[in-house]
């Protein structure tokens, strides 16, 4: 018995190949099928065998390590939404009300980023590349689930067109597509992006209004860990993520579960986030020797800088994004050591922009060719030549 | 005797290794001499169909030089004479007779070698169809015999995983081995002898002097004991980058022939395939591949070295340069959600599959492509497998841009061509084909 959807697959094939009369759509055609069914086509030159790994199946692993953050997001947005409501609400209540905010930006992101993408590739007549499978989650989870969803669409819009296409697409990009997207809403969109992030209440009931974790400072001498804690933001909460936030950035515990997959299946590379929590940590603590600054983020310790805000999670899943990443493994340690240099820098010398891994981030991605380029000229140099 | 520290590769277990046997096969009745399989030749025919040749006369030769010869290795009429694309010569097919008629030359004894003129020698080698057994690096061309090689390598396992075991190869031909040492010390006074590790035992369980000259002992990982790999790893100087290579076999045979005047027939092949243990077999040079594994099964490819062989056609005959016939059976029909599954049953040298995470079982090596191409994602999977210490995505980059100096700078003429990193790739991208495309290029134009 032949599997109905093989069979459709195998009716429509003349209308999307040769001379079809849908070719120019074969990219839509070929993307839907081969989401279903595993291309295997004959290898005809050397070598003959090959590994079972594709970047279906490698972008695939990146999405399982995205899960528990996604699920626990969506959890942490219904939590949020009942202690707004000034209630203690039941775990799957908490989830459908999270649902019902989470969901929306999700699909909205995934449906724009693949309209844009089917539309590139038609243009370019090139299969659609997996990577947007990724971009399409990522992006919703940077954003704080009050946003409006016209402003995922034009973020997600941006991040896939200025961030992404234009460059050529999937592995040409220089920056990462969904931090592009997030950095574009948070300069044009303060509002919606920053500061006080939990007005969801007011959408549903009169709900508090909190502001982010990083957005916390010590008034009239009060050290700042003292200040984060009677915000509501103890250590351990900001491990376990309990707290106001963008959607899957605030559990420094799940992130720390994606990260952990991402590194035993090798499809992210440890260098750059066992580089960049090195970084940051050295970096906390230099500036927490510092004297002065009791009140400010500079005193914060090693502790609360890993687990407040998105750093984590911009570790974990956005710098190791292979594209934007260097490509050489002295490189990535750099990258990633910078990433976190750069984080507790910004958080600490400018606070108007809290969140500063993003631009950490985005700034070494334009700097990571220039690594690969030092390290490929020092690996030349140690070669015996061979011209 | 040196270990070679290689640890990229490709080390997943495949269980086709061939059985210690020998079995001899019978004279076919056509035997091929291939074109198709020699690097860079640009043949020149020297028969027309219908006329008869002795075992050992010249089929065809190579344009750029044209004292070397291809020679017959049967006797009997040339029944046909195989063009490929643009008329490139692919094979001279013979009809054998049952009786072989040699091409006789002057025996020489092992003093005679060390005694003999060494433009003398060149010339006899050539004559016999042997030169062409030593390689050249950096692309493996003919050894140029004007030049003096600062080292000679000597391989003594093949191209494939399961090419013929050295010990089997050796067996009665313990002098004649000492005789192509003794050929390659006129030329050298730098061998390297590099020998798997797995098949170290063997040769020592012979207890002949061969194992006393093995200088280097290679890792059990593919490809440590390609002659490109070990080059790569014993190299000191610029001056080596032109090294010379050869095979057991061939060396072998060169003994053989200087030793008994007469062009040596035999070869030793294995014929690999899932589930299956065949025994090595000693055959003819140039046979038909019809008579090597019968009838051709469906929805497979016959390749001679699964990662950096040729794709053999049902009607095709082994070329000189070749001594493993994989057979390689089609994967399962196109899975249906095939990225999401598990993939127990799917050897990987990545960690994505749970395959990879349990007691590696035994690895069944499919001919799919098990993806589609795509563009470079920098994922870094070819350098992390590359024996070589290349950067194959970077070289492949740097020739697109058609920056030839930086792949130059990047090590592009070190590459091996192993194959591993097209093998590895998750975007699927010809990675060995585009590098070997381009050292040969570079290669030509330089010419």
């Amino acid at each position: 018995m032949k599997n109905p959807l093989k069979k459709f697959f195998d009716d429509t094939k003349p209308l999307f190949t040769g001379d079809g009369k849908y070719k120019k759509y074969e990219p839509v055609w070929d993307a839907t099928k081969t989401f279903f069914f595993l291309p295997s086509q004959r290898i005809r030159v050397m070598p003959f065998v090959r590994d079972h790994l594709d970047l279906k199946r490698y972008m695939s692993i990146v999405i399982l390590a995205l899960l528990p953050v996604t699920f626990f997001g969506i959890y942490n947005t219904g939590y949020q939404v009942g202690i707004g409501a000034g209630e203690s609400w039941p775990v799957t209540q908490c989830f459908l009300v999270g649902a019902w905010y989470v969901l929306p930006i999700i699909i909205v992101s995934y449906a724009v980023g693949f309209a844009w993408e089917f539309l590139f590739a038609v243009m370019r007549g090139h299969n659609i590349s997996e990577g947007f499978l990724v971009t399409g989650l990522l992006f919703p989870l940077t954003l704080p689930p009050t946003i409006p969803l016209w402003q995922v669409a034009l973020g997600i819009s941006f991040g896939v067109v200025i961030g992404k296409e234009v460059f050529g697409g999937t592995g040409r990009n220089i920056l990462n597509p969904a931090l592009t997207g997030r950095a574009f809403l948070f300069f044009s969109y303060p509002v919606s992006m920053s500061g006080d992030v939990w007005v969801a209440g007011k959408h549903l009931v009169d709900g508090v209004t909190g502001a982010t974790a990083l957005s916390v400072t010590g008034a009239g001498g009060q050290s700042i860990t003292a200040a984060l804690g009677d915000a509501g933001y103890s250590l351990g909460q900001l491990f376990t993520g309990f707290v106001p936030g963008s959607v899957g950035e605030t559990s420094a515990l799940c992130c720390l579960i994606g990260a952990v997959i991402l590194m035993v299946t090798r499809i992210a590379n440890y260098r750059v986030i066992i580089g960049g929590i090195a970084g940051l940590v050295i970096t906390s603590v230099i500036v927490y020797l510092i004297p002065g600054g009791r009140e400010s983020w500079s005193n914060a310790g090693p502790l609360y800088h890993l687990c407040a805000g998105g750093f984590l999670f911009g570790i974990s899943f956005m710098a190791t994004d292979p594209v934007s990443a260097p490509g050489t493994n002295p490189g990535r340690w750099i990258f990633g050591a910078a990433i976190g240099f750069l984080t507790v820098i910004i958080r600490v010398g400018n606070p108007a922009f809290m969140e500063g891994v993003m631009l950490a981030i985005l700034f070494m991605n334009v700097f990571a060719p220039l690594l690969d380029h030092l390290v490929l000229k020092y690996k030349s140099s140690k070669r015996i030549p061979n011209v | 005797m040196k270990t070679l520290k290689i640890s990229r590769g490709f080390n997943l277990n495949v269980a086709e290794q061939p059985d210690l046997n020998c079995a001899h096969l019978a004279l076919p009745s056509s035997l091929g001499c291939c074109a198709g399989d020699i690097p860079h030749i640009r043949p020149k025919l020297l028969v027309k169909e219908g006329q008869r040749v002795k075992t050992g006369d010249a089929l065809f030769t190579d344009k750029r030089d044209t004292t070397i010869e291809y020679v017959s290795p049967g006797t009997g009429l040339v029944e046909k004479v195989l063009y490929g694309h643009r008329r490139r010569l692919m094979e001279v097919v013979i009809a054998t007779e049952s009786e072989d008629e040699y091409v006789e030359y002057d025996p020489v004894d092992l003093d005679g070698i060390t005694g003999m003129p060494r433009d003398a020698l060149v010339t006899v080698l050539k004559k016999g169809g042997l030169w062409q057994g030593l390689r050249q690096f950096p692309a493996l061309d003919f050894a140029d015999p004007e030049h003096s090689p600062a080292l000679i390598i000597v391989v003594m396992d093949g191209n494939d995983l399961f090419s013929p075991r050295p010990e089997i190869i050796l067996e009665d031909n313990i002098i004649a081995f000492e005789a192509g040492m003794a050929i390659l010390r006129r030329f050298s006074n730098k061998l390297a002898v590099v020998c798997r590790e797995s098949s170290l035992e063997g040769i020592r369980e012979q207890g002949s002097s061969v194992a006393d000259q093995i200088t280097h002992a290679a890792p059990d990982i593919y490809p440590a004991w390609h002659p490109g790999a070990v080059l790569y790893q014993i190299k000191q100087q610029v001056a080596e980058n032109s090294a010379w290579c050869i095979r057991l076999d061939h060396l072998v045979m060169m003994g053989r022939f200087l030793l008994s005047g007469r062009y040596p027939v035999e070869k030793i092949v294995t014929i690999t395939r899932p589930g299956e243990q065949r025994p090595h077999m000693q055959v003819r040079q140039g046979m038909p591949l019809s008579a090597l594994i019968g009838e051709m099964p469906g929805n497979s490819i016959v390749t001679t070295g699964r990662f950096n062989g040729r794709v053999l056609e049902k009607d095709a005959h082994i070329g000189f340069f070749e001594n493993t016939v994989n057979i390689i059976e089609a994967g399962p029909e196109e899975e249906m959600f095939g990225f999401a599954r598990p993939g127990l049953n799917k050897p990987t040298v990545s960690s994505t599959f749970l395959s990879s995470l349990f007691i590696r079982r035994p690895a069944n090596m499919d001919c799919s492509l098990h993806g589609e191409a795509r563009a470079c994602i920098n994922c870094s999977y070819c350098e992390r497998i590359c024996p070589n210490d290349l950067m194959p995505s970077f070289i492949m980059k740097s020739l697109h841009a058609g920056e030839l100096e930086d792949a130059l700078a990047l090590g592009l003429m070190d590459c091996c061509r192993c194959g591993l990193c097209s093998f590895a790739c998750p975007s699927k991208i010809e990675l060995t084909q585009i590098l070997s495309d381009a050292m040969d290029a570079y290669y030509k134009d330089k010419q």
